[in-house]
């Protein structure tokens, strides 16, 4: 045998064993099977569906032995009366607290969850969700002793998801109107509780139910419910009185809904809906004869999740933020013949400038002021006072002082700030430091994040399950 | 008389010398014994575990162990878990669609597996075989979520080097020694919740 013929049997023996050797690694389990990850792995049915019962918005109504109060002071929808979030009462509050706190005037039970009250009239009305009743319960309760006054209620089956309830009433001297984690929009009396209407906004607009449930809290605004369906139709307006679709905007740019809620702005003497969606933001016009028209739109500022609304600066500036790493966007509106435009003056990261996740932040005396998100880093979960037109970072509250996804609220020139745990602080609102005056624990419960409300220089607060009536006022108010 | 017997004495016999080796025997083997039980009880009965609720996830935890894959792993406190279907541990920030493609997935090795519940309620669990600790999956879920997902030193993998070559990297400092016999921390807010 010649050298050649050897060298390609010993190549040819290398071979074989090389290809059975790899044959036998692959079939012998060492490598596990490739999985390849496509959609539809996590069986997933096609249509989940809510699994829901019919619902009949507005079935059933009780009266109960509460009084209205005669306290002055209203707080009648979502950041109150001027969508600032700034209590505008002439009430002295306290700077300082007592070791116990402030004095708890009462307390009532509530449902899993973070929705939050209006007041009027002495009433506070909040939309709960009553797990024995196993339904959205509109309940009306006497401001001087939480004692419920009326309820009405419509069985509807909310599982708990990040707690159950969410919205805020909003309420006139006529009317209160309220809608449920499932998007469906009631009206009643605001003094007898006597049902008006109702809206299922997923069966009769097609309103994709936002993740976590809705949290859009409704509008009167000249006696017309403002609603944003977010379906078939993008706003509509809903005669109080009778139910009546008034205006109603075709939803052409595909928004669907988010944890916003609109907010009305003034600007060139025109009266604006300004509604932060799942695909947009828009503004629709808010005046008599123009009701119901565009008046811009961008998809600049567009999230998967979006929960704070708008904040409009007055002066044509919009801030808009959102969580889930969003950040935050200045948008700047025009207005040039006859024609509005809307275009963002910078974008900044968590890390870079004022977010928030959860809490619509506060415009004040030129600053902006907010609790900055846990991706935030080193600030995260800071209270912070933000120059919106420098594009720094004022004062923040100290790695001593971080505050969750709690809220926070103006009064008497002081910013009040519940964390999730049911701690509340109170601080001067300065434009230069942060300044504590006082802090005291109001509540054992967790996940504290319903929106604070103050009417006739008392607090109405709230964590995941129970309703607090807290008396702020100082010593020669009381 | 009296000489004979203190001779007699000195002189040991060889059954003597037998039961007095064997007694010193047992002795110092009991000793022995006693001392190793004592010495080891020292340095064998404290492990290393990293505390969740100092974890920065630096992602450290994937690339310093000396093993390969990492014997740190995620594990998930289910009585904290929010069952999402939008689960910012489970999916990049933000994700293309809610489903289990894996352009949507923040797990680099799909470990996390997501398992339909009920409508809204999804399952997420770890398959720590495939976990490498590199704690994208911790920092996404106490981002947004409940923080229900965090990392741990598995016993079962680790092999408890006397200088954890992790710790001393450790930037947060969140690594510490903890009795072998409890060997794995919660996090606080995973403490009582069943």
């Amino acid at each position: 045998m010649n050298e050649r013929i050897i060298s390609r049997i010993i190549t040819t023996i290398f071979v074989l064993i090389s290809l059975f050797s790899m044959v036998w690694w692959l079939s012998s389990g060492v490598i596990p099977p490739i999985e390849i990850d496509i959609p539809g792995k996590d069986n997933k049915p096609a249509s989940p569906g809510a699994g829901t019962i019919s619902v009949t918005i507005g079935q059933y109504a009780e009266r109960l032995e509460g009084v209205p109060s005669s306290i002055t002071g209203s707080w009648p929808r979502f950041r109150g009366a001027d969508f600032d979030n700034i209590s505008k009462e002439k009430i002295a509050l306290a700077d300082n607290w007592e070791d116990s706190g402030p004095e708890i005037l009462w307390s009532v039970a509530l449902g899993e969850g973070h929705a939050a009250p209006a007041v009027m009239n002495g009433r506070v009305y909040i939309l709960d969700y009553d797990e024995g009743l196993r339904s959205d319960v509109l309940r009306c309760l006497s401001m001087d002793d939480g004692r419920e006054i009326w309820r009405r209620w419509y069985t509807v089956l909310i599982k708990r998801n990040h707690g159950m309830s969410r919205t805020i009433p909003a309420v006139t001297d006529k009317y209160v109107v309220s809608i449920g984690p499932l998007c469906h929009v009631m009206c009643v009396d605001a003094i007898t509780g006597e049902f008006k209407w109702g809206i299922d906004l997923e069966k009769e607009y097609g309103t994709k139910i936002p993740l976590w449930y809705t949290a859009q809290c409704p509008l009167i605004d000249e006696g017309q419910a403002v609603i944003a369906p977010c379906g078939e139709d993008l706003m509509i307006g809903i005669d109080c009185e009778t139910g009546t679709v008034l205006w109603r905007t075709p939803n052409t740019f595909a928004i669907n809904m988010s944890h916003s809620s609109i907010i009305m702005m003034n600007y060139y003497g025109k009266k604006i809906y300004v509604y932060s969606g799942v695909g947009g933001m828009v503004g629709i016009s808010a005046d008599k004869e123009t009701k119901g028209q565009v008046l811009f739109f961008t998809n600049a500022w567009d999230n998967s999740v979006i929960a704070p609304s708008p904040v409009p600066f007055g002066d044509g500036r919009i801030f808009v933020t959102a969580g889930y790493g969003a950040g935050s966007m200045l948008l700047n509106l025009t207005y040039s013949a006859g024609i509005f435009q809307v275009n963002p003056l910078y974008t900044h990261s968590p890390k870079q400038g004022l977010a928030s996740e959860q809490q619509t932040p506060i415009f004040y005396q030129g600053m902006l002021y907010a609790i900055l998100p846990k991706d935030a880093g080193a600030l995260r979960n800071q209270f912070v006072c933000y120059n919106p037109d420098s594009e720094e970072i004022v004062w923040a509250s100290g790695k001593d002082h971080r505050f969750g996804l709690g809220p926070f609220i103006i009064a008497d020139n002081k910013i009040f700030i519940l964390n999730d745990d049911g701690v509340l602080t109170v601080l001067n609102a300065s434009l230069t430091a942060f300044e504590p005056l006082a802090q005291a624990k109001i509540m054992d419960g967790v996940d504290a994040w319903g929106p604070l409300a103050i009417a006739g220089g008392r607090m109405l607060l709230r964590d995941s399950n129970r309703l607090f009536c807290i008396d702020l006022r100082g010593e020669n108010q009381q | 008389m009296a000489e004979a017997d203190k001779e007699k004495n000195n002189n040991l016999s060889r059954r003597d010398f037998l039961r007095y080796g064997f007694r010193a025997i047992i002795g110092l083997g009991a000793l022995s014994v006693a001392g190793h039980t004592l010495f080891s009880s020292k340095s064998h009965d404290m492990v290393w575990q990293l505390d969740p609720d100092k974890c920065i996830q630096c992602g450290r935890c994937a690339t310093r162990c000396v093993l390969s894959p990492s014997a740190v792993k995620c594990v998930h406190a289910f009585a904290i878990c929010g069952y999402c279907d939008l689960c910012s541990g489970y999916f990049r920030q933000p994700p293309f669609a809610l489903d289990t493609a894996a352009e949507n997935r923040l797990c680099p090795t799909s470990a996390i597996k997501r398992t339909y519940v009920e409508d809204p309620y999804y399952e997420y669990t770890i398959d720590q075989s495939l976990c490498i600790g590199c704690g994208k999956c911790v920092k996404g879920c106490g981002s947004f979520g409940n923080g229900s997902l965090f990392l741990q030193v598995m016993h079962d993998r680790c092999v408890n080097c006397n200088e954890c070559s992790i710790a001393v990297t450790c930037p947060a400092k969140a690594y510490t020694r903890v009795p072998a016999h409890s060997p794995y921390l919660l996090k606080k807010a995973a403490e009582g919740s069943g």
